[in-house]
């Protein structure tokens, strides 16, 4: 036993005598943890509100009841215009809202039609446009929109129960009906009879926010919501189609810090010295470096797609050359990243341990484990700061919405322009010394 | 071949070279000697334009080194201290990817590839990985890895650390071959029976200064005596200190004392003495002069202290 805790304690004393140790079983996790938190904590409080485009084009009361009550819920947050090249607000009519989702400005739009609700109306008639891009953003928008809609309309329920009895079983009939409804809700639970021929909200979980139901159900005459989905209807697997993108960025991330980090490896086996003693310069073993990299990057890349292709028969193939410029834009800036990690870092073990942290913040931040559009405010901001962003961004305008190469110029610019900064920060640390 | 002249270099926290002067002749095997840390790996890393020195100028062959300065290099073949070769692939990979870095044609660095493999009795296993390799197959490697462009100039950093004897063997052999072949070497080591063995001219090195330099002959002819008399420690030599010193000067070293014979010293006179005082023979061993005698003489210390 006494052997065994000497044997324990030295265990500890090389732990604690192990900065990098030190740093993996604590430091990195409680810093990966303070950063999920403020990522993931928020999700599902209601806190993060979500963009709807919005059009009302309905006279009828209820319309602007409707946008009144959208207007001040919590988790949404109604656009009712845009800005157009010139830098003016135009305020959205019903082509431009669609322009919009499908331009992937926003992931849905509600459209109050002029025929919203008339005097003959059974129901309430509403227009919904969407890009499924993100599935959980669309449940809850659609949950939300249900529950604000119903809970801010009874009288609705009321007028349109009045309306379709009278339409089913005649004037006469129909009104008799409603009275004797009346009369046996009054007797046997309250005196208000208004109140009591209100369902409760609760019963709206049999409308369904889609058309084309039984015309005969009740419930779905009430509200109809007419979904038009805008992107992506002909995507075989949208679920691969969404996902690939961020799991291909994490580990092109992964690879190319250990293969940028293998410099460090070369420089402690003496492999660099053995290279610079040879008539090769500094710079030739940086830039040789770089276009290893990049090309496996590019490699990587295309071989996790083209397995996406063949396993989940995702289309890349349609819009293969847009999709080649964006890999090649986020290999660059991927190699840029792990070249940064070889530069500041001393050893091998050091740069793959700053890479992880580094890597499964910015794969998180940057939205390749779950939407930003629900982390709050400041994180999305600093998501934009990452790679990972702008490429996912970018894989995900080609693959889900077919853009041209005009659409991915900003996310390439931006790879480019964030390699180029990192890359000088890169030469100027090379310049140190520390590796070379 | 080689010309070093006030060459000063300094680490944040250390001068590894202070004020250095001198120079190699083609064909020379000349060796650095000198402990660790003295600052030999730093000189052969300035040789070679690793890095440049903080003060002073080296020339190889007319031209002078810097870190920018890549032609140089061809002329240079530097076997480093450490196993600088790739684990993961075999031995006849490793020299086909270094031998590339030299531009030679495909064929003669084939040839080239066979012949140096023949020469340290590694054809044998050119197709394993060198990983599996022993460290002394390692040092072989290590050392043929450097030679694939017939450099006239051949820089060994140690290059036999902590292999077997039938491994130094053959890097001493195929060295000295290769010295009778016309090539200049300049050879660091902290083993003084390399020095002796190998080289024409020898610069021994401390605390990064040259402190003696000169053929093996002429160094030792600093030390004013031949032998010297090995004097283990014990209660009776301790005892009859003041008589041993009458005989000349006595250094305490560890676990035995030097005795260094003043002039006119008489062996018969040496062994009456021991016989005298009842201090048996086995205490006592006579050693010819050695470059780590200098060295002890030079700096009060042993090389490998």
């Amino acid at each position: 036993m006494k052997t065994i805790y000497k044997l324990i304690v030295k265990e500890y004393k090389l732990l604690l005598s192990d900065r990098l140790g030190m740093m993996l079983t604590f430091i990195i996790p409680l810093a990966l943890i303070f950063i999920w938190g403020l990522v993931f904590g928020k999700i599902g409080s209601g806190s993060q509100k979500l963009r709807l485009a919005f059009v009302n084009l309905s006279d009828a009361p209820i319309s602007s009841k409707i946008e009144s009550a959208l207007d001040s819920s919590k988790t949404l947050v109604l656009l009712k215009s845009y800005q157009d090249e010139t830098g003016k607000r135009i305020k959205f009519d019903t082509t431009s809202v669609q322009d919009y989702v499908k331009r992937g400005r926003v992931s849905a739009a509600l459209v109050i039609p002029v025929d919203a609700y008339t005097d003959t109306s059974s129901g309430l008639k509403l227009k919904f446009y969407y890009d499924p891009k993100n599935d959980f953003e669309m449940q809850l928008m659609q949950g939300v929109l249900q529950q604000t809609i119903m809970s801010e309309i009874p009288d609705l329920f009321l007028q349109g129960m009045q309306r379709q009895s009278i339409k089913y079983l005649g004037t006469d009939s129909g009104k008799a009906f409603n009275d004797a409804i009346t009369g046996v809700i009054e007797k046997y639970f309250s005196n208000d009879k208004k109140l009591s021929q209100i369902p409760s909200v609760s019963d709206t979980s049999n409308l369904s926010l889609t058309k084309n139901k039984d015309e005969n159900n009740f419930f779905q005459n009430i509200l109809q919501i007419d979904n038009v989905q805008l992107v992506g209807q002909d995507i075989a697997n949208p679920w691969a189609t969404r996902s690939v993108g961020g799991w291909a960025m994490m580990f092109l991330l992964f690879t190319l810090t250990a293969t940028s980090s293998s410099l460090l490896d070369e420089k402690k086996s003496g492999v660099i010295l053995r290279i610079l003693a040879s008539p090769i310069s500094r710079v030739q073993i940086l830039w040789s470096k770089y276009l290893f990299n990049m090309s496996l990057g590019f490699i990587q890349l295309s071989v996790l797609f083209l397995g996406g292709a063949l396993m989940y028969k995702i289309n890349i193939f349609s819009n293969i050359f847009n999709l080649a410029l964006i890999i090649s834009a986020a290999a660059t800036a991927c190699t840029a990243f792990g070249m940064l990690l070889a530069a500041v870092s001393r050893t091998a073990a050091q740069a793959n341990g700053l890479g992880m942290f580094l890597i499964l913040s910015m794969s998180s931040i940057g939205g390749a484990w779950f939407p930003t559009a629900f982390m709050p405010d400041f994180i999305q901001t600093i998501s934009k700061g990452t790679i990972v962003y702008w490429a996912m961004d970018g894989i995900q305008q080609v693959l889900w919405r077919g853009v041209g190469t005009g659409e991915i110029v900003p996310n390439i610019a931006i790879l480019l322009g964030m390699a180029m900064l990192i890359t000088s920060v890169s030469i100027w640390q090379f310049k140190k010394g520390h590796v070379f | 071949m080689i010309k070093i002249t006030n060459i000063t270099k300094r680490f944040p926290t250390v001068t590894a070279l202070e004020n250095i002067s001198f120079t190699i002749n083609k064909q020379e095997f000349f060796g650095l000697l000198g402990p660790n840390g003295a600052g030999k790996t730093t000189l052969m890393n300035l040789l070679v334009g690793y890095f440049d020195a903080d003060k002073g100028e080296i020339e190889i062959a007319g031209e002078r080194v810097s870190r920018d300065t890549l032609q140089t290099r061809k002329n240079i073949g530097l076997v480093p201290q450490s196993l600088a070769l790739y684990d993961d692939i075999s031995a006849e990979e490793n020299l086909k990817i270094f031998g590339s870095f030299y531009h030679i044609d495909k064929n003669v660095l084939s040839d080239r590839i066979k012949e140096k493999l023949e020469s340290v009795q590694l054809y044998d296993r050119r197709k394993e990985k060198v990983k599996t390799f022993s460290g002394g197959m390692k040092r072989r490697l290590n050392m043929i890895a450097s030679l694939l462009h017939d450099p006239p100039l051949i820089l060994c950093d140690e290059p036999t650390v902590g292999i077997d004897p039938q491994s130094r063997n053959a890097i001493f052999d195929y060295l000295t071959l290769l010295n009778q072949q016309g090539k200049t070497i300049v050879y660091t080591t902290h083993y003084m029976e390399e020095a002796e063995r190998l080289c024409n001219r020898i610069a021994i090195i401390d605390h990064g200064k040259i402190i003696a330099e000169g053929s093996l002959d002429k160094l030792l002819e600093r030390l004013h005596y031949d032998d010297t008399i090995s004097i283990i420690k014990n209660q009776t030599t301790i005892a009859n200190l003041h008589i041993i010193k009458s005989f000349g000067d006595l250094i305490d070293v560890n676990e035995h004392f030097e005795l260094k014979p003043k002039q006119g010293f008489l062996l018969s006179e040496f062994y009456s003495m021991l016989e005298k005082h009842n201090i048996g023979y086995k205490f006592i061993e006579t050693k010819r002069p050695s470059l780590e005698s200098l060295f002890l003489h030079l700096t009060g210390r042993r090389l490998r202290d």
